[in-house]
């Protein structure tokens, strides 16, 4: 059930960032959301799901954006490689350097895959801005405490049982009852 | 005894005193009906009541003037005031409808006169073309493409020309049965054959990403100016000749390399672009046409 509600709210989110937050296709204020759930995962869900997850969430991105398919999945994988692999290996309070370091993953994240796609062809990207990419950074930092807490509250929804599986489960004897035999 | 006798005097006078005044009293009210009655006179005794009884009745009148003026100024008010309020309500919802209604007819006709100014540009055009509206919008920072609401099975296939009213806005990059990606011409891997309008040279259009394009391989020996339009070349079949792409808007001369650098400015407004047109290539309606009988 999470890993279907996180696959629903990254395709919602993708959905919501190539439409609502961007009213001209050069409009450059358009908040990285996915990035944000990306980050959320690292931190808080296991490995097999948040694969799991992740791969209809950068295929949505591939199709919805750009012209080099699977580079948005690269992004994703990479990025949450790398901010597993970091609050790994951290040792201070995990609030304090959570934000900050989704933010600046996928900085280098972006910045590794602008490197290696231009390296390979220079005209399909345009060039690389590091004023816009600080926006972008600073966007995803903004939105990334909302944006944690709303995932917060679909994990706690998702893992309420929808059905009462509990109930129907069969009961054995008490095994606390002295055995009389 | 004797106070016996002084109290049964007394009462005697006192039932005497009683029917005397009861009795004249009495008389004087029967001779005064039937003289009224018979006269019709509008006597003394008429005017002096009336004199007596008028200034309290002007008094009370006058009272009465008060507290319907009252009534009138302030009772009334608060009555109106609801009522007010009420008409206030109704007014106000009235003039959210008429605003919704007008905000919906206003954008009926600008789509409209969109949809006329493309219909027009449709009518103009030799090849078939299928209407398309954008739906989505990239939003990385590295690409220039939009997602339009039409795909293979209205016949868009990749390559085809996508313009709008204003003229050429990219190409069909991807496509699939009911949606298809369009690579917009300021994308930097578009790249368009297009001609000086006035000197016919003919060059490379490329996007910068930017809201400019770069016109490529225009010799130095050509004649170029400041305002002079671009329109596409034709090569290829993929898009008509003479589409409107842009204006030339800068010229940057440097002494070496062979051609000049020339920077245009886009035809097209890619801040507002909602209804599109994808122009056949030419070879499919060719063999489409030498298919039919």
């Amino acid at each position: 059930m999470v890993v279907v509600s996180f696959i629903l709210v990254g395709v919602l989110l993708v959905i919501v960032q190539t439409t609502l937050c961007m009213p001209s296709p050069v409009w450059w204020l358009a908040p990285d959301f996915y990035y944000v759930l990306v980050g959320y995962l690292a931190y808080r869900l296991d490995l097999i799901r948040s694969l799991i997850i992740l791969f209809p969430l950068g295929c949505t991105l591939d199709v919805l954006s750009g012209t080099v398919l699977g580079l948005h999945s690269i992004l994703c994988f990479g990025g949450y490689f790398l901010l597993r692999f970091i609050s790994a290996k951290l040792p201070v309070l995990e609030s304090l350097y959570q934000i900050p370091l989704v933010a600046t993953s996928f900085l280098a994240v972006s910045w590794c895959a602008h490197v290696i796609v231009s390296a390979f062809d220079k005209e399909v990207l345009l060039p690389w801005s590091w004023p816009l990419m600080m926006v972008r950074i600073l966007l995803v930092g903004v939105f990334a405490f909302p944006l944690f807490r709303l995932f917060d509250m679909v994990r706690k929804l998702a893992q309420r049982n929808i059905l009462p599986w509990n109930r129907l489960h069969l009961r054995v004897d008490n095994r606390r009852r002295r055995r009389s035999g | 005894m004797r106070k016996k006798l002084t109290r049964r005097k007394s009462d005697r006078y006192r039932l005497f005193r009683f029917v005397f005044l009861g009795g004249l009293l009495l008389t004087l009210t029967l001779i005064f009906l039937v003289s009224t009655l018979s006269s019709q006179r509008f006597g003394s005794l008429h005017k002096l009541v009336i004199e007596t009884v008028g200034p309290v009745q002007k008094l009370f009148a006058a009272g009465g003037a008060s507290i319907s003026s009252f009534k009138n100024e302030y009772l009334d008010i608060l009555q109106d005031v609801i009522k007010v309020r009420e008409e206030n309500k109704r007014l106000l919802k009235q003039l959210q409808e008429t605003e919704g209604t007008l905000n919906r007819s206003r954008e009926a006709m600008a789509t409209n006169a969109s949809l006329r100014r493309l219909l027009e540009f449709k009518n103009n055009l030799s090849r078939p073309t299928v209407g398309a509206a954008v739906i989505g919008k990239d939003p990385s920072t590295w690409f220039r493409s939009v997602i339009i609401d039409q795909g293979a099975n209205r016949g868009i296939v990749k390559g085809n020309a996508v313009v709008n009213s204003e003229g050429v806005v990219g190409q069909i990059f991807t496509t699939s049965p009911n949606y298809a990606k369009v690579l917009l011409a300021i994308a930097p891997s578009s790249a368009i054959d297009v001609m000086l309008q006035k000197s016919r040279v003919r060059g490379m259009l490329k996007g910068n990403g930017t809201l400019t394009y770069r016109l490529e391989y225009i010799l130095k020996t050509v004649d170029v100016a400041e305002g002079e339009h671009v329109v596409t070349a034709g090569y290829g079949g993929v898009f008509p000749t003479g589409v409107p792409v842009g204006v030339v808007s800068r010229i940057v001369h440097k002494p070496r390399g062979m051609f000049h650098e020339i920077e245009v400015t886009p035809s097209v407004d890619y801040q507002t672009l909602e209804h599109l047109l994808t122009i056949e290539q030419q070879d499919v309606s060719e063999l489409k046409q030498v298919e039919q009988p």
